[in-house]
């Protein structure tokens, strides 16, 4: 039988991920600090489902802005995403009468770019091949945007927004999330190990987050696994990082290797979901 | 710019490092009279992947190249012309009724051989046609099976890597490919689009470049240059796969390095061989010589070593030495389609179809042919339009503005081996003063029936795709058999393991053991059998038949 085939060193890859992680966690615990500067050591419904839709929204500006751009805008309708996103973020940042509004609008904005990604996809040779799945226009992406439309006008709505209906939809986003991940990392062989990260942390993460209503206790088991979920959102960029190096040029060629190397700006989605579901915890630690 | 490399670089204890300008790795050199275990001649997909298994299995070898050692990083340039010197373009005499274009087309030189400028398509041969007599009803049973090669095509492409689609359409069910598929240029849509609408299988084409980092690695960024040496080393060729695996393991590569005669003693074993380097020929000891120069060169090495005691060449009692050589027939069809295709964006070939590989119903010829995506480049293209359509001066810069919206398929298509189709020794001599060869090659009616069939079938795939104006063209490409494996000693120049019937410590191991051609590219069967020579050979060693 053949032998074990001789692999160049992961040695690289390993300090790479490390190091990342040690960045994301130091990041993260000075933003988190921050966050809690002026308030007691919680934050409330409203404000986790606002800076989930801030990110989410940033997210989606840099990511479809980058994708369009790569598609040279060849379709008029592929300026809408960035613009609505770009909109999204500013009404999550003042107060302002039209935010119902724009959230509304990308919501239905981004459902109907799931719908128009899915049209494309079907009429490519191959069909809903793992091909076009893999490089075609991506099914989950636009979902993104929705989804930061959803948490904003969910923070509007305090009252319909509880924390136990947060909950499971933040659940569900974090799994599609994971989904999109899985893909495209099993479209790169999952061959760097942290590329198994994103397809393993944050379902069992949503797990405990769709669960997080049953008792207090799973609750409390969900912060640690969504402050994890958060950390990858923001490790997750330094890796791709890390992964636009390794391509033809490197950084050196950035302005080619961003849009043929792994997406910046896709990993903050974990973040921008993990935030509006920790702000939903603290009144399900507290049930009962 | 690229620059003619007439210097030795493997040497003095170092070899360039593929994967670093400027840098060198340490290599293990051996004296010319030091006997070392294995010398290989050729460093290609047989001689560069034997050298690895060899010398990861503990035995000392030492691997010669004619041509350089280049560092693909710094020295491949991107253009057409430059290129040129990738190509064993040393004198050879080509005839017969339908003469073999030998150079670019068929033949690499230096060290890696001809996977440098290979086009990294990776497919399997069709099980049956290891069989292809007792199976199939015609040419001839291989020495081996499928079933014996399966593990070693699973280690060739998890060696390089392959990039391959999630579920392959054709052949005995496998294990996933190392990587998965890469995207589809606009001319593998054609093919998809056009093989949809006639409803047959179409599918990505599994290759040999990365579509993910490995190691220092890039995966391909899609230049298309591939067919002219891929300067990012996303192509997995020998170069830069088994070569540095060879070099860690303890191998030596000796490059600009010319074999001219393997040295015969008193008891009929081989025992070395004369190489010229540097303006001198020098002795190389060996307990073992191995010969991978491919289709010509292996059979011109084998009846240039001559001897008294060997008078027709060596392993060559039988007379077969040299004959039954093969190419893969290569008609394409092009035509026009309405929107651009650029079809030079990315690998050449993306896509394919195999069908009238595993479909037998309806023809009229034995053997198979696979046909793939096309995609020249503007130089390459503008030789297909005035050697195919004899198009010159205004007609053909006419004929060039249309050269965006071109698209093309192209078959690997098999050929009988016919006895008449050989290599043999000219009277008139190279550079080193060594006789060259004469390749005579002559289709037979089956091939040519093939190639009707085939070119019927990519003018269905193309109209159906929407192209207008198809025309075809006549190629051909790869080179296999002359120095053919089998059963029987009276029958073949070697046994399964590459092992010569008449000289035990001469081996073949590369496209020349060939007995049939299949309807696939040839590399990764190649590379499948040098693995398990390589295999073959430690266990013999172990068990102490080596030295028989
Ligand atoms: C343009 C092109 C595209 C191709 N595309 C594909 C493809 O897509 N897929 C595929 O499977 N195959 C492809 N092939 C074919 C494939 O490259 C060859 O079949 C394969 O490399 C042959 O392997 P080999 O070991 O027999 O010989 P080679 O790889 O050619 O190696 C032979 C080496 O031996 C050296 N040599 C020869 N004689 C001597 C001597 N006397 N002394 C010292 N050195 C010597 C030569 O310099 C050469 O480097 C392609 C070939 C070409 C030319
Ligand atoms: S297309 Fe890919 S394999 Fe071909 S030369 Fe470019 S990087 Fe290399």
């Amino acid at each position: 039988m053949p032998a074990r085939i001789p692999e160049p060193s992961r040695r690289p890859l390993l300090a790479v991920g490390l190091g990342a992680a040690t960045v994301a966690g130091v990041a993260g615990a000075l933003a988190w600090r921050w966050w809690h500067r002026s308030e007691r050591a919680e934050i409330s419904p409203t404000r986790g489902l606002r800076a989930g839709a801030a990110v989410l929204s940033l997210a989606v500006l840099l990511d479809s802005g980058i994708e369009h751009y790569r598609g040279s805008f060849e379709n008029p309708a592929m300026v809408i995403a960035p613009t609505l996103a770009l909109a999204t973020l500013g009404m999550t940042a003042v107060e302002d009468r039209a935010a119902p509004y724009v959230f509304g609008a990308a919501l239905a904005v981004g459902a109907a770019g799931v719908a128009f990604h899915s049209y494309n996809i079907g009429k490519r040779a191959g069909g809903f091949d793992m091909l076009n799945l893999f490089y075609a226009a991506p099914l989950g992406a636009p979902a993104a945007l929705s989804l930061a439309g959803l948490f904003g006008l969910a923070a509007e709505h305090p009252d319909v927004a509880k924390p136990e209906r947060v909950a499971p939809v933040a659940a569900l986003a974090l799994l599609g999330t994971a989904a999109e991940a899985g893909l495209l990392h099993f479209r790169g062989a999952f061959q760097n190990p942290f590329m198994f990260a994103p397809v393993t942390l944050p379902p069992i993460a949503a797990a405990a987050t769709a669960a997080s209503g049953i008792s207090p206790l799973v609750a409390k088991a969900a912060r640690p696994l969504l402050l994890g979920t958060a950390l990858l959102g923001i490790a997750g960029p330094i890796l791709h990082a890390y992964g636009i190096h390794r391509n033809m040029g490197g950084w050196r060629n950035w302005s080619q290797m961003i849009l043929q190397g792994p997406p910046l700006p896709a990993p903050p989605a974990f973040l921008g979901i993990a935030l509006a579901a920790l702000g939903a915890l603290p009144a399900l630690e507290r049930t009962r | 710019m690229f620059e003619r490399i007439t210097e030795p670089r493997a040497r003095d204890g170092r070899a360039p490092d593929v994967f670093r300008p400027g840098a060198w790795m340490p290599m293990r050199c051996h004296a010319d009279e030091e006997e070392v275990d294995f010398a290989i001649v050729g460093t290609g997909a047989g001689g560069g992947t034997l050298a690895a298994k060899l010398a990861e299995a503990g035995f000392s070898v030492v691997a010669f190249d004619a041509g350089p050692f280049w560092r693909p990083l710094e020295d491949f340039a991107s253009d057409e012309n430059a290129q040129g010197d990738l190509y064993w373009t040393d004198e050879r005499i080509t005839g017969g009724a339908d003469p073999i274009q030998l150079g670019s087309n068929n033949s690499g030189k230096g060290v890696g051989g001809s996977t440098v400028h290979y086009a990294m398509v990776a497919l399997r041969f069709r099980p049956e046609w290891f069989k292809a007599r007792s199976k199939l009803g015609y040419a001839r049973d291989w020495p081996l099976s499928f079933d014996e090669l399966e593990p070693y095509y699973e280690e060739a492409e998890e060696s390089l890597k392959i990039s391959g689609p999630v579920h392959y359409p054709w052949g005995r069910r496998r294990r996933r490919y190392p990587r998965r598929a890469h995207p589809m240029n606009a001319s593998a849509l054609v093919l998809a689009r056009g093989a949809e609408r006639i409803g047959i299988p179409w599918s990505p084409v599994p290759l040999a470049t990365l579509s993910a980092p490995r190691g220092m690695a890039h995966p391909c960024v899609y230049r298309g240059f591939c067919i002219y040496g891929c300067s990012t080393n996303a192509k997995q060729s020998v170069l830069v796969t088994f070569i540095p695996r060879a070099i860690r393991a303890g191998a030596e590569i000796r490059d600009q390095a010319m074999v001219g005669r393997i040295e015969m003693g008193k008891n009929g074993r081989a025992t070395g061989l004369l190489y010229h380097r540097c303006g001198v020929w020098h002795r190389q000891k060996a307990r073992h010589v191995v010969v991978a120069g491919y289709s010509i060169e292996t059979p011109r090495l084998l009846l240039n070593s001559a001897c008294a005691q060997f008078p027709n060449g060596l392993a060559n009692d039988n007379g077969l030495v040299g004959t039954h050589l093969m190419i893969h027939s290569g008609p394409g069809v092009w035509g026009e389609m309405d929107e651009e295709i650029r079809s030079y964006k990315a690998p050449p070939s993306l896509a394919v179809t195999e069908h009238w590989n595993y479909h037998d119903e309806g023809k009229d010829f034995h053997g198979g042919y696979a046909f793939m995506s096309g995609g020249p480049l503007p130089g390459g293209w503008a030789h297909t339009l005035i050697g195919a359509r004899g198009l010159w001066g205004m007609a053909l810069r006419q004929e060039m503005t249309r050269f965006n919206r071109m698209a093309g398929l192209r078959i690997v298509g098999e050929t009988e081996p016919k006895p008449h189709n050989r290599v043999e020794l000219a009277d008139e001599t190279d550079q080193y003063g060594l006789r060259i060869p004469r390749v005579t090659f002559s289709f037979s009616d089956n091939d040519r029936r093939l190639m009707e069939h085939s070119i019927g079938s990519m003018r269905a795939v193309l109209e159906a795709a929407g192209a207008r104006n198809l025309w075809s063209d006549r190629d051909s490409s790869h080179l296999l058999g002359s120095c053919r494996m089998g059963d029987d000693p009276e029958d073949s120049v070697t046994n399964a393991d590459g092992r010569t019937w008449t000289i035990p410590n001469l081996w073949v191991c590369d496209g020349s053991l060939f007995p049939t051609s299949g309807g696939v590219n040839p590399s990764l069967t190649i590379q499948a059998l040098a693995c398990r020579i390589g295999d073959r050979i430690a266990a013999m060693a172990k068990r102490g038949e080596l030295g028989r």
